[in-house]
């Protein structure tokens, strides 16, 4: 019994992990789906965080801090969507600019206002939700049912992407202007446009995953707190050959991996903390090594639409 | 028909964006822009201490820049050089106890520094070749890695015999590189930059190696049939990448802290994206490039600590300097002519 007590922790704590990550990477699947890659999300996710703190303790409301999470988010997006389909520039580097933007934005911002002080100050963050009474369940209680409404949000979220990619039009539009833009655009569709909104609310994705961690998971914020989840967000989209679904389990993977690390800590004292704390990083490198491929890479990937071209 | 005058517009737009977000930044920290501008300038170029401090700042700066602006070259994106640093950094503090004194063992310090980034960077670049696995995702996770390696070193194995400050022991003085001119920190680092400068622009410039890189980064499939391997070429220019920023490590260390300890180049390698971007990728143009944002590091690092804005707003400057010379950058483009970076 008591490992089954362990195991229902460990998943319920890799899911809160996972979160992030996986909300991120869905945001990314949309955006590199059309065509766009977007390695400025650990920037996103930092803007999200920050103003997420940020409005919800100024009007008390997590939800609100969510939203201009999410609002925030989808500026960013639509700025490094404006750079890479407007002005079709290299999309890495405007996604390197917006890495450092989201770095200096969050921090400054940060010690302008709740910084400003040195001492802690008290977030209203998101509980987690006792779906129908159910979360003392034992073992499956808390994985199933004791999560954060964002948890359920992105399950919803991931279900919708992947009907929208298989059954709908406009999936069919978007994946069609990420694979062969030109015959796309010969087809009537606005590449630029679609390219514009999927970037746009994958930025909204990243914005949500950086207020998950900062009013989800820890109630607080911290300098450069997103610690490279936005580039294992990344990662995630690549290992899941740009699929949503696949992409919500190999986050979820991340972030058991990263739960597991935690608790091992505490069992394994002689054993440097720093050699746990790599743990992630670790799997995503040899993920990397092993799981890379362009099997499911959208064709017109990081390639500018020119209709001459 | 998009044509490159039809993006002109636009193209303005953005600039005028990214100056109104440092403007406006400026503005809600309460602070003066112009009063502000006018001291960071006042600071970095009037001042005997700031110009030095940019100086001392721009070695190592350069060194990475020309890293970064090789594999730029290629469309290799190696945004891992603090881990590549680090990596360099432990390898020469690691091995210095074993060196003999004097130039020799100077040198063979530098050597180090510079394999063991050449090897953090060489694992990014064989996933790369071997696996085809993105080079930023795995360069960003190396860096994670390397800082988490550095914390326990500094901690455990490597720290110094009093065991009180995470820190290694200092190396011997005679690994120290010597200082240029009297009363400054100004060390012969400034050599090694001279030499990579040169080696790096003679490379881009005549170099077989310079052209495959140009080849792979402007059309990886004319690559292919002229008989150039792009995940070859890849490999190697994430290794020399990563080798450099290790030279910059080691440099630091023999030049100015002499012993290991943590966070002692905090976001150079960043920086060095910034300083390679700016100076269109050109090794000749990276020193100035590199000495320009010392100058704005020096200057905005002044005013921060008299507590006029925040410090964090170096990162918004950069991204607004990125994001101008890109949007200059499609400005500047002929019809026909292929754009560069």
């Amino acid at each position: 019994m008591d490992e089954a007590v362990f195991v229902s922790a460990l998943l319920a704590a890799g899911i809160r992990l996972a979160a992030p990550i996986a909300l991120a990477a869905l945001g990314e699947t949309l955006a590199q789906r059309s065509g766009v890659i977007n390695v400025g999300l650990e920037g996103i996710m930092l803007v999200g965080a920050f103003v997420a703190v940020l409005m919800a303790v100024q009007t008390q409301s997590p939800w609100i801090g969510l939203a201009g999470a999410i609002f925030c988010g989808a500026a960013m997006g639509a700025l490094h969507a404006y750079f890479s389909v407007i002005l079709k520039v290299e999309q890495i580097v405007t996604g390197i600019a917006l890495l450092f933007l989201g770095m200096g934005l969050s921090g400054y911002g940060y010690r302008l206002t709740i910084g400003m002080s040195g001492s802690p100050v008290a977030v209203p963050g998101f509980r987690p939700l006792d779906l129908f009474g159910l979360s003392d369940l034992p073992v499956v209680g808390a994985v199933l049912f004791g999560q954060h409404a964002l948890v359920y949000l992105t399950l919803v979220a991931a279900a919708l992407m992947a009907w929208m990619f298989r059954a709908t039009r406009l999936g069919i539009m978007i994946k069609a202007a990420g694979e062969y833009p030109v015959a796309a655009a010969a087809a009537g569709i606005d590449v630029d446009r679609i390219r514009l909104a999927c970037v746009t609310v994958g930025g909204a994705f990243a914005g949500a995953a950086g207020a998950f961690l900062s009013t989800a998971h820890l109630w607080g914020f911290v300098e450069n707190m997103t610690a490279g989840r936005g580039f294992l967000a990344i990662a995630c989209v690549v290992f899941a050959r740009w699929k949503p679904w696949l992409a919500v389990a190999v986050a979820l993977v991340f972030g058991i991996a990263d739960a597991s690390q935690i608790r091992i800590q505490s069992v394994l004292p002689m054993v440097p903390y720093q050699f746990f704390v790599i743990v992630p990083y670790m799997l995503a490198i040899v993920a990397l090594a092993f799981g890379s491929g362009r099997n499911g890479m959208p064709a017109a990937l990081g390639t500018p639409f020119t209709r001459h071209s | 028909m998009v044509t490159a005058a039809s993006r002109k517009l636009p193209a303005f737009a953005a600039i005028g964006f990214a100056l109104l977000l440092v403007v406006g930044a400026i503005l809600l920290a309460g602070a003066d822009p112009l009063a502000l501008a006018g001291s960071v300038v006042q600071r970095a170029l009037l001042t005997n201490a700031g110009f030095l401090e940019a100086l001392l700042r721009a070695i190592p700066l350069t060194i990475m820049g020309l890293g970064i602006a090789l594999a730029f070259r290629a469309r290799i994106f190696n945004i891992g050089m603090d881990g590549q640093l680090i990596a360099g950094s432990v390898a020469a503090v690691a091995l210095a106890p074993w060196l003999p004194g004097g130039p020799v063992g100077m040198l063979a310090f530098l050597v180090i520094g510079l394999a063991g980034g050449a090897f953090w960077g060489g694992v990014a670049g064989v996933i790369k070749a071997r696996f085809g696995g993105n080079e930023i995702i795995s360069t960003i996770m190396l860096n994670y890695v390397a800082i988490q390696i550095l914390s326990w070193l500094v901690r455990g194995p490597m720290q110094e015999k009093m065991r009180i400050i995470p820190r290694s022991d200092p190396i011997d003085a005679s690994l120290r590189l010597p200082v240029l001119f009297e009363g400054t920190r100004i060390h012969a680092g400034l050599i090694v930059v001279v030499i990579v400068v040169a080696l790096s622009a003679a490379v881009v410039a005549r170099g077989r190696f310079g052209f495959k890189l140009a080849v792979v980064g402007q059309n990886p499939d004319a690559a292919h049939y002229a008989g150039i391997s792009p995940s070859g070429v890849a490999g190697i220019v994430l290794a020399i990448s990563g080798g450099l920023a290790g030279l910059a490590g080691a440099v630091e260390i023999s030049g100015v802290y002499g012993r290991l300890q943590e966070g002692f180049a905090p976001g150079f390698g960043i920086s060095a994206i910034a300083v390679a971007l700016v100076a269109r990728l050109n090794p000749l143009l990276v020193p100035v490039s590199a000495l320009g944002f010392s100058l704005l590091y020096a200057g905005l690092g002044s005013v921060a600590q008299k507590g006029m804005v925040p410090f964090p707003m170096i990162n918004i400057i950069e991204s607004a300097i990125i994001l101008v010379f890109l949007a200059g950058s499609t400005i500047a483009i002929r019809s026909g002519r292929a754009k560069e970076v």
